[in-house]
């Protein structure tokens, strides 16, 4: 359990850097975008496309790490109210509920790549890239955000109760 | 069942679900799915990636991390501060003084900050511990940059705004300046009420003009100039025809970034790591949430619910403003517990054809809507604002940083009522400046 | 219960030709509802076509060319210059081109119920956009991917952005000029931040098909007495949806005039002019991607 808690985390790290990165790239072409429209009054015709894919990209791939870090907000009013012991519980139900439902999203949208790989589907536009790049980051970053989130269940699993610790609403 | 019906126990499932403890996105996931799951089939869930993708597939959003890195490159330098010590300097005959400076400085800092949190911190570092040193009582010195940072989300650029731009297909540029009259109003309310209770709690010395010599005022001047250049090119590329609203934060987000690199010598790699960190961090919570939000209001729809409850609303023989009350309960008791971008995009589906036709005008409402979410930040249980007070000055007892926010929440009903009877102050800017709303 | 999907207002000629159809559906009392989801209440535009390709979307209005990556025939219908006028369209709605294009629809398991085009034209910030020389070193916002072609083409620089945005970059001076629909043109009310409007007339370029179609093997799944009504229906919403097309351009000409907009008519020669320069560039693209396009081509081309 532990060698796996801790190659997730360090997975999720990489495709954490991955993730901040792409923002870094999306911020300077849209400025070049802007730069060749203004100044020199060229054809912009697959900055938007591209950006939009990237952040698209950025947020899916980065939910591993940030479940990592802990930055995904929730609200303990429940857990809050629960002896220790209902606390774990209700811990690794709604982990578990998470884990389920982010499979689910995992096993469909790689059946989305699989779909428009193999029937070469592209976006329709002038720059038309294939859709399936752009939907390949569905299923990683699901299913490695489903990684994770069990990485984070064993930790509960191997948390003594009364140890566990509120992170404290956040939003 | 009764789409009526059926609501409520979206309703209850989702309360239930979201105080779990489970993070907010997940639960939207997690409700979503049960419901689609047992009364769309289970083919329905074979759509959820798809749906998740289509509304993430908006160049729109592109601004939220943009002004996300941009306030985030600002507040990791000593920006805050800079202007802080300026406005201190300058303000001098100001009544208030200090209280007063600092909450200009949580103004001017909101506006290049598109985060509540982001602009607490950045100038409550400084002016929590002046405002101490100089005799404010401490209820004044955490309330009022607790609250002059929920400005944060009100002065443009503000995520708050590109949310429900998003959500109800309204301009975000319009958005951006219907915000800006309302915040000044809000910050002069602020400033009001600070002075008065400092006043009233014997403060008097606190209150008194400080004197610094003319070398002193004019040395600091430089130091805003980058902050200010920021704001004018930001402005320019918005209103100068260089770029869009939503490509406009990629240049302020570019210019911070050299800014911080630059000006301020932010050239260690791993100050920068850090500061790319947390705002992708903050970032990619933001766009799930509203993925997630995308996936629950596909179901509310799917099952005909947003449709019946509208229709439902639409029937009820209530007077305009009673409604806009209840909607305004709902906002606030909305806003205590979840983060503002997760009501909006959970309640803006439902709300936009009930304000629409009760002839409220969407852009007033918005920052109606957005008042009610600053309230959220610095009201119990989970006010983001008091922790960040409460992480700054850890020195002031909690109760202490609650007890001095609560006046504010009162500054901000007051600033709700004002609008509701001078709806102006929201929309004669932008019209003005925009002409008449395309709606 | 039949669900249909669509991304305009309630006050959309669209939004009506759906209405027609379920109304008659339902007057028919053959035991099926329709639900329309109007204003992308339930999918966004663009992510209609393959949930209703698997049945599990039924109906669906939708500019066909929206799926073109995914058949990439359908760019054809939204292709500068093959579309003259709306009596020319309703005649390629019944012609060996479409036929061929349904072919193509019943490889997704899609089919067609109601035929429509709908048709639009420029609008220039500062001068009037008529003609390709027009459009040279302007910076423009087109709707299509064959049209942006054309306009590159025609040496004009290409911006992408939102139809909603189009009102705010023309304001600010980031666009020179844009194409869309004559309903789009009103509805953004662009009216009020541009000098000339050429519209679609007697010559028109910007013709782009939107039929209202459905799911076939659902369709096959209904009673004879519900394929009747559907069908009924259908047929009465077309001939709405024609009229009102042809009453859509005619009214965004008066809107604009009104508005003190000049009204610039595309001349028969402007037309050509186009129309040869499209040949050059959005045609020839279409059959360099997609070699078996030249068959669709030839078929639409040959229609009088
Ligand atoms: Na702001
Ligand atoms: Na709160």
């Amino acid at each position: 359990m532990r060698n796996y808690i801790n190659l997730i985390n360090l997975v999720s790290q990489t495709v954490g850097i991955l993730a901040a990165s792409m923002v870094v790239v999306a911020v300077v072409i849209t400025c070049q975008m802007i730069f060749i429209r203004y100044f020199l009054n060229g054809s912009t015709y697959w900055h938007t496309e591209a950006v939009v894919y990237l952040i698209l990209a950025a947020t899916l791939l980065g939910l591993p790490y940030v479940q990592k870090l802990k930055g995904h907000v929730n609200v303990e009013l429940v857990p809050m109210l629960l002896p220790p012991a209902g606390r774990k519980v209700l811990m690794i139900v709604s982990f578990s509920a998470a884990i389920l439902v982010l499979a689910i999203m995992t096993y469909y949208s790689a059946d989305l790549v699989y779909v428009s790989f193999t029937k070469g589907w592209t976006s329709e536009t002038v720059w038309g890239p294939p859709l399936w790049i752009p939907y390949l980051t569905m299923p990683v970053g699901f299913g490695l955000f489903a990684l994770q989130l069990i990485a984070d269940l064993f930790e509960v699993l191997l948390t003594p109760a009364e140890k566990i610790i509120l992170e404290g609403s956040t939003h | 069942m009764d789409p009526l019906v059926l609501g409520l126990l979206v309703a209850a499932t989702t309360i239930f679900i979201l105080f779990s403890g489970i993070s907010v996105a997940n639960g939207l996931l997690v409700v979503s799915a049960i419901f689609l799951l047992v009364f769309d089939g289970f083919r329905s869930l074979e759509l959820i990636p798809e749906v998740l993708f289509g509304k993430l597939d908006n160049f729109a959003l592109l601004s939220i991390p943009m002004f996300i890195l941009m306030g985030a490159a600002i507040a990791s330098t000593r920006a805050g501060a800079d202007l802080y010590e300026a406005l201190d300097r300058w303000l001098t005959r100001v009544p208030g003084g200090l209280v007063v400076s600092n909450l200009g400085a949580c103004a001017l800092f909101a506006a290049m900050s598109g985060s509540s949190p982001a602009t607490c911190a950045a100038i409550g570092k400084m002016g929590i511990p002046e405002m101490r040193k100089r005799n404010f009582p401490d209820g004044v010195a955490a309330g009022s940059i607790a609250a002059g940072g929920t400005l944060g989300i009100l002065i443009p650029p503000s995520i708050t705004m590109i949310v429900y731009g998003i959500a109800t297909e309204t301009s975000i540029g319009r958005l951006f300046i219907a915000g800006v009259l309302p915040g000044l109003l809000l910050v002069s309310l602020f400033m009001a009420w600070s002075i008065f209770a400092t006043w009233r709690q014997g403060g008097i010395d606190a209150l008194a003009g400080r004197t610094f010599s003319w070398k002193e005022k004019f040395e600091v001047l430089p130091r805003v100039v980058p902050f200010l250049l920021v704001i004018v090119g930001v402005l320019y590329a918005l209103y100068g025809g260089v770029a869009t609203p939503s490509e406009t934060a990629a240049v302020g987000a570019l210019l911070c970034l050299g800014l911080a690199i630059i000006i301020y010598k932010m050239t260690d790699l791993g100050t920068i790591w850090v500061m790319l960190r947390d705002s992708t961090k903050e970032s990619v919570m933001i766009l799930f949430i509203i993925a997630a939000a995308g996936v629950f209001s596909y179901m509310l729809s799917s099952l005909f619910i947003t449709q019946s409850i509208a229709t439902w609303i639409g029937t009820l023989e209530v007077n305009r403003w009673v409604l806009m009350l209840y909607i305004n309960i709902f906002l606030l008791v909305a806003g205590f517990f979840l983060p503002p971008v997760a009501v909006i995009l959970m309640a803006a589906p439902i709300l936009m054809p009930i304000i629409l036709g009760a002839g409220f005008d969407p852009y007033w409402f918005a920052v109606v809507l957005t008042i009610n979410m600053e309230i959220g930040l610095i009201s119990p249980p989970v006010g983001l604002n008091l922790y960040v007070i409460n992480g700054i000055a850890p020195e002031i007892p909690l109760k202490t940083i609650l007890t001095g926010s609560l006046p504010y929440v009162a500054c901000m009903v007051i600033a709700i009522i004002i609008l509701c009877v001078f709806p102006g102050i929201a929309t004669w800017l932008p019209d003005l400046l925009m002409g008449q709303a395309v709606t | 219960e039949l669900r249909l999907s669509h991304q305009w207002s309630t006050k959309d000629v669209r939004h009506k030709v759906a209405e027609i159809v379920a109304n008659h559906v339902k007057d028919a009392n053959v035991d099926l509802d329709i639900k329309i989801f109007p204003s992308k209440s339930l999918f966004k535009p663009k992510e209609q076509y393959k949930p209703l390709s698997r049945g599990q979307l039924d109906m669906v209005v939708l500019p066909l060319s929206y799926a073109g990556g995914q058949q990439p025939s359908y760019n054809l219908t939204l292709m500068p210059g093959l579309v003259k006028n709306h009596d020319h369209a309703a005649r390629l709605n019944y012609s060996p081109f479409m036929d061929a294009i349904q072919e193509k629809m019943a490889e997704d398991d899609v089919m067609v119920l109601v035929h429509g085009y709908l048709a639009g034209g420029f609008v220039g910030k500062n001068k009037c956009v008529s003609h390709p020389d027009d459009v040279k070193g302007l910076q423009m916002r087109a709707a299509g991917k064959s049209f942006n072609q054309l306009l590159a083409g025609a040496g004009a620089s290409i911006a992408s952005m939102a139809s909603s945005e189009i009102y705010n970059a023309m304001q600010t001076g980031v666009l020179d000029g844009a194409n869309t629909s004559s309903s789009s043109f009103v509805s953004y009310r662009i009216y009020e931040q541009v000098k000339c409007y050429t519209p679609a007339g007697a010559q028109a370029l910007w013709f782009m098909y939107q039929p209202l179609l459905m799911n076939k093997s659902t369709f096959e799944g209904l009673t004879g007495a519900q394929k009747k009504a559907l069908l009924d229906g259908a047929k009465k919403a077309e001939a709405y949806y024609l009229d009102e097309a042809k009453k859509q351009d005619a009214n965004s000409v008066k809107v604009y005039k009104e508005a003190g907009v000049q009204i610039k008519e595309m001349t028969a020669s402007e037309f050509q002019a186009w129309q040869n320069l499209a040949k050059e560039t959005s045609y020839k693209q279409f059959v360099a991607d997609y070699p078996e396009g030249q068959r669709f081509l030839d078929l639409a081309l040959a229609v009088d």
